[in-house]
């Protein structure tokens, strides 16, 4: 009897089962909570579902299990709106979704908590909740943390409402989704490998809260790999393999063992490679040693793996292990000592690398593979020296590499020149390891290797570790997936805590065997969470508002010195001029901030000023109309702010490039409208501009009332939320239904607008049409908005730091004829103080949690990235 | 009842992966390819316009406005090729001004008011930029502070630096160098010399050479290139350093031929620089980089520009020329693939409907 045939039988049985007498079934003719039909999708060279069929009923507890790359995940995005299958039927609680939208799904009543769950980082919790179930439900902004502090208080986990995600741990992020999802009463609930980063008493408080749920009467379908996990919670199971589903079944009519046989399709000989322990090629010498091995996440793990042997990584996510691993693979710092052959490895990815350690990484889009090179070359970019004969890279030869690796490793490809890009995920993961065998690793580490990849790559990729073993190399494979770790690993080893607790050999290497071992071993992890009177002071400094404080206190101390030189410098006259010099700072700041808060650039602020006087030189002079020369600055200000926007967002080019061309077609234009100075600005208007109450301008009043009216904006108005949200993560925004593409050309259009009094102030202070003066108002603008700690990447920033910025800006300028300096500084003064502060605030902000952020994202992405 | 009856189903395949006919991604990634880093558009178009201008200004091709423009297009395209080496590392380098400017002065203020041997102010014009592209690099590379602010804020230091060697007035460059800017070897410019030397060594070591792939590399993905072992940090400074030595080779060899150099006359020339790369096709997120393509950008960029003077246009318009120029290119790269795209994905799904 073959395990195929058995599977078939199965299917059959599982048919009867639905049929007749699902357990907690009720009625046949009963509505389905979630009923997919016929359901196929096709991504590019891979058939990732195909005709599957789904039927949940009100109060089961549904699982869906399955290998990595079995369709699990995708059949939930289908499910829940996220992506368009290309035939079959979806409907909730009855009604057919007609069209793939999430946000209708949710309306039908389905909710879902994802493995990467749609979070805006620098948003607080109770924002993130708010933006999550809709302002309605939470009642107004306003209530949102008091709303959000009450869903959260059964989980018991000391979330504080008001804390920025970013700084919650894993598992708290999690409850945040779980928290918000279960606030949308939903009907069907679908949960994501929602264990993987809890410990067992957390996966416990989620047991019982599902069963809550459904003894409501709502359905849950939950996604896990985890046998046991999935033995214990489900009423049924249904089992996903190279997307057609195998068969569902009463949970008690299946043991372990089967549903292992189920989920892998075979026995776990024809998928897995015979193990170096059993066949005796496993050697003597102790290859790779950690010894006390210490660093973020993980301490003082020493441990040895044989040439020939491949060891397994596994435990509760968060414990360290990707830490761990990435510490061997010199991608992060770390204490204590590497040693590969007995020889201490030095500091440092290159080293690492020099020493034969080859890291194939879990991200594989970010850190495997250079996406838009060609095969080839990514074929052999980690021995590039080998195809260079001196220093001179010989493109046949890479070339010829490529073709023999694609031949050896059934690569499907058109060939080596086409960019990796266009490949599958399990061939891209092929190329990978094909660069990592062409390094003859010494030390092999491999982080989720098959996460993502399809079933026929999988097997492949098994073998190739297997051989990279066989040929003397130490293997590390890090994997949350239990039966690979079973398949695969001689040894597995538990770590919790940053600690290795367990070690499995031989027969011990049981999927069940590493789960529960893994889940045992966490009990409650140590929370971060406690409070040091110095973590406090970090926390605070880290803070929107700590910098406001610190240039009030440097813009202060800077006068007093000053004057303490030079005592005309508090005279009536100086400090005039320091608050009317300022006026156009505050302006020009605010409108700068907002670009950058939504992660956009704007370097044309300050020709665009310049481009504005010459506009009004023309009407607002004597015997003008002072109307039409406001309108006209109104219209330019409008014009160039929606066409920075319309390049920006409608045509997706990077800001900096699109504000560039504006910079330079402001100041053609201002240039041909006035070669030289003229247009004299009425006089009576440029007093009134000037007006002032005893030696403040009411212009810089002004400026002050308006960057406070605009920070209140940003932290209780809607516009604010989702201008922060697009700035910290837009492709998650999009998903949490946010219109991206929108507010950010907002965020163009009210930069402009804010530059027009910025050019009211200059118009009266140089009192003549010159657009040049406004030139230097680019970087001014950039200076006040670095100095106020505004992330360049955007999403969080204070306007009231913006306020004390401009204010120590000006001061900066106006000290140096005080102290004597020369023309010099004034062009020195600001750079420095742009760097410094940039890299203050950069040093400051690395103490915190590491954030893997895209780097560039100062290049907008059109918005809507599912 | 167990799962493990048996039944008379052919053994599964192992692989889900089918057979899909060049896809709409493919399709895409291709077109992607071929657009960035590649020199055939901008060759082709430099072409055309060399054979349009004597139709819209007679006599622009003869040898005299020929040999004026070419001094000119030279020292771009050198700009330019350090402006590309920064936006293969994802960068925007915002202190060309700044640097040009530099070199510039060094080059002519220190022989006039130091009394330095003009050629060892040259060597010193064009350390002092590379220093200061290196401390660029640095600060992007080791600091990690966006290229954007860093090179923003280098260019006020470079300004304020440039005002203080000059003691805030220009100085006329050394009749050596000026005799040497304006000189022609074998009837040919020697800054066209300079540059065609410059620019074919610096292609191909970008191109060819180890460092010039592990540069590429660290562009692309600075976490993959780690990943394969390369130190992303000392190509990130090496980029901006050499990318210094090119600005500064540009001020100096302007110096020389303009005689006495404006102090700021870099000013006028951050926004070609950057016209020049995107038009030479390379991608602006980091990676394709095609030194050759920016240079011959650079030609078109200026014959443009000449063509536009002799018609009567003033620089202020010229300005606005090059803005449009830079973002109907721009636009031109992001919608052709677009286009092509969708055009693919329509085929794909006619495809699937007859079937």
């Amino acid at each position: 009897m073959t395990d195929t045939e058995s599977i078939t039988q199965a299917e059959a049985s599982s048919e009867r089962a639905r049929r007749a007498d699902g357990p907690t079934a009720g009625p046949v003719d009963q509505p389905s909570a979630l009923r997919l039909h016929g359901i196929t999708k096709t991504f590019p060279g891979v058939r990732a579902l195909s005709d599957v069929a789904l039927d949940v009923v009100p109060g089961e507890i549904h699982a869906l299990v399955g290998e990595n790359g079995a369709g699990k995940s995708t059949l939930m995005a289908v499910a829940s709106g996220a992506l368009a299958a290309d035939e079959g039927l979806v409907s909730i609680a009855g009604t057919v979704l007609e069209t793939a939208s999430p946000d209708e799904a949710r309306r039908l009543g389905l909710g879902i908590v994802r493995q990467d769950p749609a979070v805006l980082p620098d948003l607080t919790v109770a924002e993130n909740m708010a933006i999550g179930v809709g302002y309605r439900r939470v009642g107004g902004l306003r209530r949102a943390v008091a709303w959000a502090a009450a869903q959260l208080e059964p989980w018991g986990m000391g979330i504080d409402p008001t804390a920025r995600v970013a700084e919650l741990s894993v598992e708290q992020r999690f409850i945040v989704e779980i928290a918000k999802a279960l606030a949308l009463d939903p009907r069907v609930l679908i949960l994501d490998e929602p264990t993987e980063h809890l410990s067992l008493e957390e996966v416990q408080l989620l047991f019982r809260r599902v069963r809550e749920v459904v003894a409501g009467g709502a359905a849950v379908v939950y996604i896990s790999h985890r046998i046991p996990e999935v033995k214990e919670i489900s009423d049924r199971i249904t089992v996903l393999r190279d997307g057609r589903v195998r068969g569902t079944f009463p949970t008690p009519e299946v043991d372990e063992s089967q549903i292992i046989e189920l989920v892998v399709g075979r026995k776990l000989e024809a998928v897995f490679p015979e193990k170096g322990s059993v066949a005796g090629t496993v050697g003597e010498a102790e290859r790779l040693q950690l010894v006390g091995l210490s660093g973020a996440g993980f301490h003082e793990v020493s441990l040895a793996v044989r040439a020939g042997e491949i060891i397994g990584l596994a435990g509760v996510q968060g414990n360290g292990q990707a830490e761990l691993v990435r510490a061997i693979a010199g991608q992060q710092p770390s204490t204590g000592e590497v040693r590969i052959d007995g020889r201490r490895v030095g500091r440092g990815g290159a080293a690492a690398a020099a020493a034969g350690v080859v890291y194939v990484p879990a991200d594989r889009h970010r850190e495997g593979v250079f996406l838009p090179l060609s095969v080839g070359e990514n074929i052999s970019a980690a021995t590039l020296d080998e195809v260079a004969p001196a220093g001179f890279v010989r493109e046949r030869r890479v070339l010829a590499r490529a073709r023999d690796m694609i031949e050896r490793l059934s690569i499907k490809t058109p060939g080596p020149r086409v960019p990796v890009a266009a490949l599958s995920g399990g061939n891209q993961q092929k190329v990978v390891l094909a660069r990592t065998l062409l390094a003859r690793p010494r030390v092999l580490v491999a982080e989720e290797p098959t996460q993502r990849v399809d079933a026929g790559a999988r097997v492949d990729i098994y073998r190739i570790l297997r051989e990279a073993a066989d040929d003397g190399a130490a293997v590390v494979v890090l994997s949350s997936d239990g039966v690979e770790l079973e398949g695969l690993c001689d040894r597995v080893l538990i770590l919790s805590r940053g600690e290795v607790v367990r070690e499995l050999t031989g027969d011990e290497v049981t999927e069940s065997a590493i789960a529960t071992a893994a889940l045992t071993a966490t009990t409650v992890r140590a929370r971060e969470s406690v409070e040091h009177p110095s973590s406090r002071v970090r926390s605070w400094l880290r803070g929107d508002h700590a910098p406001a404080v610190a240039l009030a206190a440097v813009f202060l101390g800077l006068g007093v010195a000053v004057a303490a030189v030079n005592p005309a410098y508090f005279s009536a006259f100086n400090l005039n001029t320091l608050l009317f010099m300022v006026a156009p700072l505050l302006f020009v700041g605010a409108a700068q901030q907002v670009v950058v808060l939504g992660s956009g650039f704007d370097l044309s602020v300050g020709p665009l000023m310049g481009f504005l006087v010459v506009l009004a030189s023309y009407w607002i002079v004597d015997g003008g109309n002072l109307y039409v020369g406001l309108g006209l600055m109104l219209a330019g200000a409008l014009g160039v702010g929606a066409i920075n926007g319309l390049l920006v967002t409608r045509f997706a080019i990077s800001p900096v490039v699109a504000t560039l061309a504006m910079f330079m077609a402001l100041q053609g234009l201002y240039l041909q409208l006035r070669s030289t100075p003229g247009g004299v600005i009425f006089a009576p208007v440029s007093e009134l501009i000037q007006a002032r109450v005893g030696v403040v301008p009411i212009v810089t009043i002004v400026g002050v009332v308006l960057l406070v009216a605009l920070e209140f904006a940003l932290r209780r108005t809607r516009w604010g939320v989702q201008l922060r949200a697009v700035g910290s993560q837009d492709a998650a925004a999009a998903r949490l239904g946010i219109r991206v593409r929108l507010v950010r050309f907002g965020s163009y259009v009210v930069a402009s607008l804010l530059v027009l009094p910025a050019a009211v102030v200059l118009m009266a202070q140089i009192g003549i049409g010159d657009g040049r003066p406004s030139i230097s108002y680019t970087l001014s603008s950039v200076t006040v908005v670095v100095l106020a700690g505004t992330s360049i990447f955007g999403g969080r920033g204070s306007f009231i730091a913006v306020l004390a910025a401009a204010f120590l800006v000006q001061q900066i300028l106006n000290v140096s004829p005080f102290l004597g300096l020369s023309q010099a500084w004034s062009y020195w003064l600001p750079g420095v103080v742009t760097l410094a502060a940039a890299g203050l605030y950069a040093v400051l902000r690395s103490g915190g949690r590491p954030r893997r952020r895209r780097r560039g994202a100062a290049i907008a992405s059109p918005g809507g990235v599912a | 009842m167990t799962i493990a009856d048996r039944s008379p189903r052919p053994p599964e395949t192992s692989t889900t992966s089918v057979q899909v006919p060049p896809s709409a991604r493919t399709a895409d990634a291709v077109w992607r390819r071929a657009l960035s880093g590649s020199w055939v558009p901008i060759t082709l178009a430099t072409l055309a316009l060399f054979a349009v201008s004597p139709v819209i200004a007679p006599g622009s091709l003869d040898a005299a406005p020929l040999l004026s423009m070419l001094p000119f297009a030279s020292v771009l395209a050198i700009a330019a090729a350090g402006q590309t080496l920064v936006v293969q590392q994802r960068g925007l380098d915002l202190s060309v001004p700044g640097m040009i400017a530099l070199g510039a002065v060094m080059a002519t203020a220190l022989p006039q008011q130091y009394g330095w041997n003009p050629w060892a102010a040259v060597v010193a014009a064009l350390l002092g930029t590379t220093a200061f592209g290196l401390l660029n690099g640095v600060v992007v590379g080791r600091l990690r502070i966006p290229p954007l602010v860093a090179t923003l804020g280098m260019n006020a230091v470079l300004l304020g630096t440039v005002f203080a060697i000059a003691n805030g007035t220009p100085s006329g460059a050394a009749d050596e160098l000026n005799r040497f800017a304006l000189a022609r070897t074998f009837g040919i410019p020697n800054t066209l010399l300079i540059a065609v030397v410059a620019i074919a060594l610096a292609a191909v070591v970008a191109h060819r050479s180890v460092v010039g792939h592990r540069l590429s590399a660290v562009g692309v993905s600075e976490a993959a290139a780690s990943v394969v072992g390369i130190r992303v940090g000392s190509y990130q400074v090496a980029a901006y350093g050499l990318a210094g030595l090119c600005y500064g080779a540009a001020g100096v060899l302007l110096a020389g031929y303009t005689k006495t150099p404006a102090l700021f006359l870099g000013d006028q020339y951050l926004l070609p620089t950057v016209a020049a790369v995107v038009l030479g096709g390379t991608a602006l997120t980091g990676g394709i980089a095609s030194i050759a393509a920016s240079a011959v950008a650079a030609l078109f960029l200026t014959q443009l520009g000449q063509l536009l003077r002799s018609v009567g246009w003033p620089d202020a318009l010229q300005l606005i020329a090059q803005a449009i120029v830079l973002i109907l290119v721009v636009l031109l790269r992001e919608l052709v693939p677009v286009l092509l795209r969708r055009r693919a994905t329509r085929r794909l799904a006619a495809q699937a409907v007859s079937r």
